[in-house]
């Protein structure tokens, strides 16, 4: 096959095929958090997208049968991704599989491999056709390239546009036949009886796709599931389930055991929660809505930690409940007859089912008149002309003693120093800030938000903030009291009166006695004490620095509140007979740090298998391909720094995790695609000078814009974020565009050095690239975690850096 | 004829016989080896948790229930080894070390009365049964109480009762109990049980996963009806601060 015969290269094929693999990644990582658990679906779909690296060695591999039949495999890569695409998810639901049972059971990490097999397949399929069509066409790879970056772009939005209509199995069946459809439009290099075979063979498969039966597209919720393990319960059932691109929402009733959730009540309390719904997020994190028949339902609230700042406040008239979720604060709020509640909630699905679908039951008709819940993050709520008499946050979700720190890796701005920075700025001059946390065994959360709260305090200019607090904790909840001004002895009293006679422990109040804490529940020692006494005497850093867990206060820029892992109790924990240790750090970081390891294995060997296929290296040029590996390696690990940084950055601006990811994606992959687009068109030349000169530019310009995002992003963030919506995502794109545009330059360049002067080792690049985007997710949470993301950003830039020098030596490669 | 086939039944009866007994001796071996096993780990932490060793009688219970029985028939291979195991309905047995912890936490007597809440396969109210006088074993899941109870009647269990029922509110008719067990997950500690709990009497909770006890609540109940509760790590009791 020559040029003369296929003078342009199927772009629309490869942008509906891009789409379709980007959304489908997305969707994978729902199907998975909803199935198993999301710490899960990280590892699972890390390891899948190594299809991408796969396929890089396999056609440098067999590139010469590959590209002479290029038109026909190109189109069955098409047709195998469709069709895998569903089927590799079926059968990788049919597997037994329990990642709870993966640390007892040596077999589950057979099933594990297999999983990574078949979900790498979609992935490798695709990767083939945009390789296949670079090599085939290589005097356009920027184009071809940049197509793939826009139509990934596309891809992103519409997945987030099409979970909001679609359930995510529904879903499944459409992305599979939108990526089938690419082959239609990849037929015009084909004969009349090929295009007829083609095309029947596509419709025929699209058919199969949509025929398929819905049995075998259901989820397969794994039994470990709260979800699962309540539906087993007599008479419990299914009231409604809602899917979004954020999470699945199930609304279960069980009318012959009530549910009876009260997190932390005390045993004092005469009566106990009414009749309620369970409400589980992506089949766990069960959390209730209470069926409110009088006031006298609500009583129970009276007798959980989380009551105490309407018993130390005076006459609260204004209350702030931020994460309001299915709305157990308002009722807290409505039990003390607080005449105005504002209430914040990211989740508007969780509102809705208070507000609308279950408003009768939830009793919203009594409350509507003095509740505004505003559907907005809970940093990205602001009321700039009123302060609040208390600002409250209760327990969120399922316990964290259940949830066995999987969480660990999930970012949260709701509990950094300037989170809590910014709440206690909305308090009226004696108001309250209220947070109530679940409690975990041995202390590690709470003893964090302690840390961050001290912190602000300092920060915002209270000098002696020992006098500002106070901390007390039931049974598996426990109460941070913050105040501007310090407590009056009146309002010690209280505290000291309300956990007496509810059995709750103290934990901290000014002027507290070692004798009084410790008494109902009893901790192997009283930490919570000792560590409050340590950290407001200014000894934060030796307590931190000694304790087993990593209880530094989180920060806008380390925004990691539920990681507590420390390397230096590793050794300890893991010397702890039959799998404790895992109990002891949870399986959040562990998660990670496999990840990791599987990821540098796989990419080791996928990127060192091609070599043994290649010409035995002379001296020289074994130094140019191991500047090839750098270069590849480099600008594959710095883009996703900096496009995973930049997530987190439109977190704070946009106030909802969606929107960030979806216009960070978007605008990452969009603006760069133009940005390869505009290398093809300088190109045309095809001078090597050139080529070095917008490789130098990218650089330099990339390593300035982000330096200056680093210093100025935090400055501006506040001001972007008091902006009506609309204008916050146009910031965030305009924010987005000029590094983005010049990130998406050196991978082409590298490229088009690459095809001037030895294309046989373009797929090799490309594999190299995608090995290094995987690693690239895992390393740079890894490193946000020990440096924040401004230290990930950092590191891009030196990454872009080393690329530019491995590019010099690069650029006269001959094989 | 009829004598060739009274030989052959006999020879083959005898066969299964002296087969199963060898099964059956084969078991004994893995469970003292189990036992053994639960004996190192406790040697281990035994620094961490103030005591050299499980009491006895605990040791001695854990060494004679079948464990075997308890297990689903294609993981009876695996019933010994220290580790939960699935037994289906999004349950497990729990390892046997921490049954024996439990139990052991619980300071069983003979002249007892325990309640158990979520019965599940039944092992931890057999091991209990040896030690006490009487259990009371609640389950919620309809399918799993009913299997499990036919279970434990044909083992001969005769001193475990069971029911299908929401824990929650216990079983008054047989309190108060010496101690309570739940294993069930919860979002605060049911008032209905303290009540039932006897005075000096002691109930305990494990937090967790299906696979893995995070922690143990201990509930104390003192003489004066002075109610505390304790959380104790499975493995690890030491301080939590400094040492590394």
């Amino acid at each position: 096959m020559t040029d003369n015969q296929a003078p342009t290269p199927p772009l629309l094929s490869i942008f509906i095929l891009s789409a379709a693999a980007l959304a489908y990644e997305v969707l994978l990582i729902r199907l998975f958090s909803i199935v198993h658990w999301h710490h899960f679906a990280f590892m699972v779909i890390s390891i899948a997208l190594l299809g991408y690296g796969a396929s890089g060695s396999l056609i440098t591999v067999f590139r010469h049968w590959l590209l002479d039949n290029y038109d026909r495999v190109f189109i069955a890569n098409i047709l195998l991704f469709g069709l895998s695409s569903i089927v590799c998810f079926v059968i990788v639901q049919h597997l037994p599989f329990n990642t709870l049972e993966i640390l007892w059971d040596s077999s589950q990490w057979q099933r594990l491999l297999l999983s990574y097999l078949l979900l790498m397949l979609p992935f490798f399929f695709v990767a083939n056709g945009i390789v296949l069509t670079m090599m085939r066409f290589h005097q356009l790879i920027p184009q071809v390239y940049g197509i793939d970056l826009i139509g990934a772009g596309v891809g992103a939005v519409l997945v987030m546009v099409l979970l909001q209509i679609f359930s995510a199995e529904t879903l499944l069946t459409l992305l599979a036949i939108g990526g089938l459809t690419a082959g239609l439009f990849a037929l015009s290099n084909l004969g009349k009886r090929q295009k007829r075979l083609t095309v029947s063979l596509l419709v025929l498969c699209m058919f199969a796709v949509f025929l398929m039966p819905q049995k075998w597209l259901d989820l397969r919720l794994s039994e470990y599931k709260g979800l699962a393990q309540t539906l087993l319960i007599k008479d419990t059932s299914l009231r409604s389930s809602h899917s979004s691109p954020v999470s699945q929402t199930d609304v279960v009733q069980s009318p012959l055991v009530p549910f009876r959730h009260a997190p932390g009540l005390s045993l004092q309390s005469p009566t106990g929660p009414p009749e309620q719904l369970a409400v589980f997020r992506d089949g766990d994190e069960m959390t209730a809505i209470d069926h409110v028949t009088d006031h006298r339902s609500l009583e129970y609230y009276d007798y959980m930690s989380s009551a105490l700042p309407y018993h130390v406040h005076r006459s609260p008239q204004d209350v702030l409940i931020l994460a309001s979720a299915t709305g157990a604060q308002i009722l807290q709020a409505h039990l003390y007859q607080i005449p105005s509640i504002d209430a914040v909630e990211p989740d508007k699905q969780l509102s809705l089912l208070i507000t609308e679908q279950y408003a009768d039951y939830y009793g919203w008709h009594n409350l509507k008149q003095k509740v505004t819940i505003h559907n907005i993050s809970v940093r990205g709520f602001s009321a700039p002309e009123k302060n609040y008499d208390l600002v409250v946050m209760g327990p969120s979700g399922a316990s964290s003693g259940g949830s066995a720190g999987v969480y660990a890796l999930s970012t949260s701005y709701d509990y950094t120093v300037e989170a809590l920075q910014s709440y206690l700025k909305q308090l009226a001059p004696d108001g309250l800030l209220s947070l109530t946390q679940w409690t975990s065994t041995p202390a590690r959360g709470n003893l964090k938000l302690f840390a961050a709260a001290v912190a602000a305090m300092k920060q915002n200019g209270i000098t002696h903030p020992e006098n500002n607090i106070t901390w007390i904790r039931s049974w598996n909840t426990a109460t941070l009291l913050l105040k501007n001004s310090p407590f009056t002895d009146e309002e010690i009293n209280r505290v000291r009166d309300f956990s007496l006679s509810r059995s709750f422990d103290l934990a901290w109040i000014p002027g507290i006695m070692p004798d009084e804490v410790n008494r109902f529940q009893l901790l192997q020692e009283p930490v919570f004490y000792l560590a409050a006494k340590s950290i407001l005497k200014g000894e934060e850093n030796g307590f931190i620095e000694e304790y087993k867990y990593d209880i530094q206060a989180a920060t806008d820029n380390r925004p990691y509140f539920n990681n507590h892992f420390r390397w230096s109790s590793l050794k300890e924990f893991m010397s702890l007979p039959g799998q404790a240790g895992i109990s002891m750090i949870g399986v959040g970081y562990p998660t990670l740090l496999i990840t990791l390891a599987q990821a540098f294995v796989a990419a080791i060997v996928l990127i060192l298998l091609p070599l043994s296929f290649m010409p035995a290296d002379k001296k020289k040029v074994a130094g140019r391909r191991r500047n090839l590996i750098i270069y590849f390696l480099a600008i594959g690990l710095a883009f996703l720094f900096i496009e995973i940084a930049f997530i987190q950055k439109f977190t704070l601006i946009l106030s909802q995790p969606l929107y960030a990811v979806a216009v960070a994606l978007c605008a990452f992959l969009i603006f760069s695609g133009l940005g390869s687009l505009y290398v093809q068109r300088r190109m045309k030349d095809a001078s090597m000078p050139i080529i070095s000169v917008l490789l130098r530019r990218s650089v330099i310009l990339i390593g300035l814009i982000t330096v200056l995002y680093i210093v100025v992003l935090p400055l501006v963030s506040s001001t972007i974020m008091a902006l009506p919506e609309t204008v916050r995502i146009f910031s965030a794109f305009v924010l987005a565009a000029p590094l983005a545009f010049v990130m998406g330059m050196p991978f082409p360049l590298g490229m088009a050095t690459l095809q001037q002067t030895s294309p046989n080792l373009i797929p090799w690049a490309w594999g190299i690239n995608g090995c290094a985007s995987v690693l690239s997710a895992v390393l740079a949470v890894l490193l946000a975690i020990e440096i924040g993301f401004n230290g990930v950003m950092f590191c891009a830039v030196m990454l872009y850096l080393v690329a530019w020098f491995a590019n010099r030596d690069t650029i006269n490669v001959e094989y | 004829m009829a004598v060739k086939l009274f030989i052959t039944g006999v020879f083959v009866h005898l066969f299964l016989l002296s087969n199963g007994a060898v099964v059956a001796d084969e078991y004994r071996q893995q469970r003292q080896q189990m036992a053994a096993d639960i004996e190192d780990d406790v040697e281990i932490v035994a620094k961490h948790i103030n005591k050299k060793s499980f009491d006895t009688m605990v040791m001695q219970a854990m060494r004679t229930v079948p464990r075997h029985e308890f297990v689903p028939a294609d993981l009876r291979g695996e019933a010994y080894e220290n580790r939960p195991l699935p037994i289906g309905f999004g349950q497990t047995i729990s390892q046997p070390y921490i049954v024996a912890l439990m139990t052991d936490l619980l300071r069983p007597q003979p002249g007892q009365r325990v309640l158990e809440i979520g019965t599940g396969s039944g092992y931890q109210a057999a091991v209990l049964s040896q030690l006490v006088a009487q259990v009371y074993s609640i389950e919620i899941i309809e399918q799993l109480g009913k299997s499990t109870a036919q279970l434990l009647t044909q083992l001969g269990y005769g001193n475990i009762k069971t029911r299908i029922a929401d824990g929650y509110d216990g079983w008054p008719q047989h309190a108060p109990y010496d101690s309570i067990i739940v294993t069930a997950a919860i979002s605060h500690i049911p008032p209905p049980l303290v009540q039932q709990l006897k005075k000096g009497g002691r109930m305990l909770i494990p937090v967790g996963t299906r696979f893995q006890t995070q922690y143990l609540t201990l509930v104390e109940k003192d003489k004066q009806g002075k109610v505390t509760t304790r959380k104790l790590l499975p493995v690890i009791f030491v301080p939590f601060t400094g040492g590394h």
